[in-house]
């Protein structure tokens, strides 16, 4: 039982929008469990008619085939990539009452506390796991990742709670605590300022170039007909640019990127080689 | 926001239209469920649950919530006319309430729980209103180690005042604890007992087991036992008026029950129940008509009934501030919540304050259309009663199967479904109790977690479950809990099953 990702909730107004452009009715099925690869797995197996069509993100896409061989995919070539909807990047938070203001002071302090400074985040291999290791690669530090499993929440008490001294999360989730003055972002893992936080210093502009957000895409069979992937690729751009789709995506906090084709394989491939760089850091250190 | 601004938020959400409709469906729904044979306020519970995900989230918990206070008044019905407690928090209103029925008191038996049930209902409101804050603040206070402390112990604790004997109630609870490692662990991901099936990853799922054990289970026992069709006593309108003198005495009562019952609801457990046998206890020690209590006195009725409805309000706090079920009904309203991405815990009332102050305030809306609609249509329930066993037993089944399907569109639920009910109906013919199998389900891997975590914090230090005050005064009461029912074994009255 954990609590649904909210972009598996945007598989509703897309529905909804394909229905106006492509004027017949998207049915929404759930299929939860596994790390998300049942949903994405039936989507991968089924017949390549353009009827079924799925919401995956990097994690079920690119990483689980990459801890755990033998799902019936391993890289983007094994499934067509419709359009990237957007990304969910990471943040970096601590306490308001921490001495850190910057993101370079709290890597000076970790540098001289090996395996003292402590970051939640809402899972083993989540994409906040990931990255707090990817700093760690990138910065010579050894925060040490510790993941609760309820989701973000749990990770920003033990911070609030003060049982780690920072978290590694999603902007929604932290968003209320940053506006009630109880914990400040230090870092935002991406490369240009986030529309949720625009006083917050990128990662990148303070000289760590660790950028690994959450990705979600829709992604269809291998094998489709070519008219019927224009069709549906047309359709499925047009979907997730319209009005209410963007209001939807801002309130909660994704960057919209409807990147296709070609853009959307080479940033998969991409995104994959640096999540296969982690997990052989991550296997070293441990 | 403050206490009385979140009520007052609380309440312009809970009487928008649509909720407002959702907590009658709820609190009719509940209230046929509480009256029905074969469907206890659980079951019925875990059966519409599906519906509620079809709903946003507050109106979903809404209707869930009338639902549950309904099923508690329709138990309480049963319990009165009957003899039959729909649940086991209306057990002891049986005791004197039937007796009352006898004499020809049923009318105004039946008024003094309603009106009770608001009375508990409304101060324990108020309650709430003032404690809720604090106790989200406190409740910062639980980490890994707390939380391990409060699920293990807790589950000893249940355990203990399941009914039945502790090793039969502690067999139960190891059951539901070894379901609860089925499926992927949660700190690495490592696939447990899945046999290669992806389904099984996602771990057993608590709707088909609940609807399996308290519904498809309940089925086959209708179905082996032609069932005596009971016949109810008729009420009539004008025989709902309590007499002065069972006013008088009920007031009393209601108080002492509230107070008491809204004490119990504070500490995470199954407060409804623990309650309602608690106020039945104090009104045979204080009240003033000590004697004829068990022979068919009013207080016996009143004390338990505004208990057990102001520890269920209250019991909203610690289950909605830290996210622990400690009764079936609660386990399904978290696992609600999850389904719709509300996450329950201490930033709950900060982060969904529509959430937490509009299911309060549901709920004090709820009571009140008890109190409005149940008094004039006791007769409609009554003669639900008398729907032949034929009729709605093959109903009641597909209405579970469809329910059980319908959680995660899975063959899976189906069989689990079956594999419960016929695991219930052996457990119930072997006097197993289920509350401590369904709550091990449930708080099996909350345990394992909060272990896991802890040691992951700890960096290996098994000390640092034994350090701050709380934890080792949870355990220290757990134990001490254990341990005196072990000595008191003889003398202690076994609370009934079907919390």
């Amino acid at each position: 039982m954990r609590p649904a990702a909210p972009l598996t909730r945007s598989a509703a107004p897309i529905a909804r929008n394909s229905k106006k452009i492509l004027g017949v009715t998207t049915v929404v099925e759930n299929r939860p469990g596994g790390s998300a690869t049942i949903g994405t797995g039936a989507v991968i197996r089924a017949r390549p008619d353009g009827y079924t069509i799925g919401l995956g993100s990097n994690s079920s896409m690119l990483l689980q085939p990459l801890v755990n061989p033998g799902l019936g995919w391993s890289t983007a070539e094994d499934f067509t990539s419709v359009v990237k909807l957007g990304d969910l990047p990471c943040v970096l938070a601590v306490r308001a009452d921490a001495p850190w203001r910057t993101l370079a002071e709290f890597i000076e302090h970790a540098r001289a506390n090996p395996r003292r400074v402590r970051a939640s985040n809402s899972g083993l291999r989540t994409t906040p796991d990931l990255a707090t290791h990817q700093l760690n690669r990138k910065a010579g530090t050894q925060i040490v990742s510790v993941p609760f499993t309820g989701g973000g929440g749990e990770a920003l008490l033990a911070l609030l709670g003060g049982r780690v001294e920072a978290t590694v999360g999603f902007g929604p989730t932290t968003k209320g605590q940053v506006e009630a003055g109880k914990v400040r972002i230090l870092a935002v893992f991406a490369r240009e300022r986030y529309e949720l936080f625009p006083d917050a210093a990128t990662t990148v502009e303070s000289g760590f170039d660790v950028t690994l957000p959450t990705s979600y895409y829709v992604i269809a069979p291998k094998g489709l007909a070519p008219e019927v992937l224009a069709r549906l690729t047309e359709a499925s751009v047009q979907a997730v640019t319209q009005p209410d789709f963007i209001s939807f995506a801002k309130a909660n906090g994704y960057i919209l990127n409807p990147i296709t084709g070609d853009a959307v394989k080479a940033e998969l491939t991409e995104m994959q080689a640096e999540l296969r760089e982690v997990l052989a850091f991550v296997q070293q250190r441990s | 926001m403050g206490a009385l601004e979140g009520l007052l938020y609380g309440l312009s959400v809970a009487t928008l239209p649509h909720n407002l409709l959702a907590a009658l469906a709820g609190a009719l729904a509940g209230t046929a469920i509480g009256v029905l044979p074969g469907l206890g306020p659980v079951a019925g519970v875990a059966l519409v649950l599906p519906l509620t995900f079809a709903l946003e989230p507050t109106t979903g918990l809404i209707m869930m919530a009338g639902i549950f206070y309904g099923s508690m008044y329709g138990g309480s019905t049963t319990a009165i006319l009957l003899n039959i407690p729909g649940e086991s928090a209306s057990v002891v209103t049986a005791i004197d309430g039937y007796r009352l029925t006898r004499k020809g008191r049923a009318g105004a038996v039946l008024a003094v729980v309603a009106v009770g049930s608001f009375v508990g209902g409304t101060l324990a409101v108020i309650g709430v209103m003032l404690a809720a804050p604090l106790l989200a603040s406190a409740a910062l206070l639980f980490g890994p180690s707390e939380f391990l402390a409060l699920t293990a112990g807790g589950l000893i604790v249940l355990a203990r005042i399941s009914g039945g004997s502790f090793a039969a109630a502690g067999f139960a609870c190891m059951l539901g604890v070894l379901l609860g490692t089925v499926g992927q662990e949660m700190v690495t991901g490592l696939n447990r007992f899945t046999f290669g099936n992806l389904e099984l990853t996602e771990g057993i799922n608590l709707v088909p087991v609940v609807v399996g054990l308290y519904g498809v289970a309940e089925i086959l026992r209708l179905a082996e036992a032609a069932l005596r069709q009971p016949e109810p006593v008729r009420v009539r309108l004008r025989d709902l008026f309590p007499s002065g003198e069972e006013w008088r005495r009920a007031v009393p009562s209601w108080l002492r029950g509230t107070a008491l019952g809204f004490g119990f609801g504070l500490i995470p457990g199954p407060a409804a129940t623990l309650s309602s046998f608690a106020a039945y206890r104090v009104e045979q020690a204080v009240s003033r008509h000590r004697a004829e209590i068990g022979q068919g006195a009013i207080e016996g009725v009143a004390g338990p009934e505004a208990a057990n409805n102001a520890a269920a309000t209250s019991a909203l706090v610690p289950l909605l501030s830290l996210g622990l079920p400690f009764t079936p009904i609660a386990a399904l309203m978290i696992s609600a919540m999850m389904v719709q991405g509300v996450q329950p815990g201490p930033l709950l009332i900060q982060q969904h304050p529509q959430i937490f102050w509009g299911l309060i305030a549901s709920i004090y809306i709820g009571n009140v259309m008890l109190l409005v609609l149940n008094l004039p249509l006791v007769g409609l329930w009554v003669w639900l009663l008398r729907i032949p066993v034929w009729l709605f037993v093959p109903l009641l089944l597909v209405i579970a199967c469809i329910g059980a399907y319908s959680v995660s569109n899975s063959m899976l639920a189906l069989w689990v479904l079956l594999g419960a009910g016929m695991l219930g109906y052996v457990l119930q013919k072997l006097e197993i109790p289920l509350a401590p199998l369904v709550v091990g389900l449930i708080l099996g891997p909350n345990i394992e977690k909060h272990f896991r975590e802890g040691m992951i914090l700890a960096q290996g230090d098994l000390l640092y479950f034994l350090e701050g005050p709380i934890s080792p005064t949870i355990w220290a009461l757990a134990v001490l809990v254990s341990l005196a029912g072990l000595l008191r074994r003889r003398r202690a009255q076994p609370v009934p099953d079907a919390l």
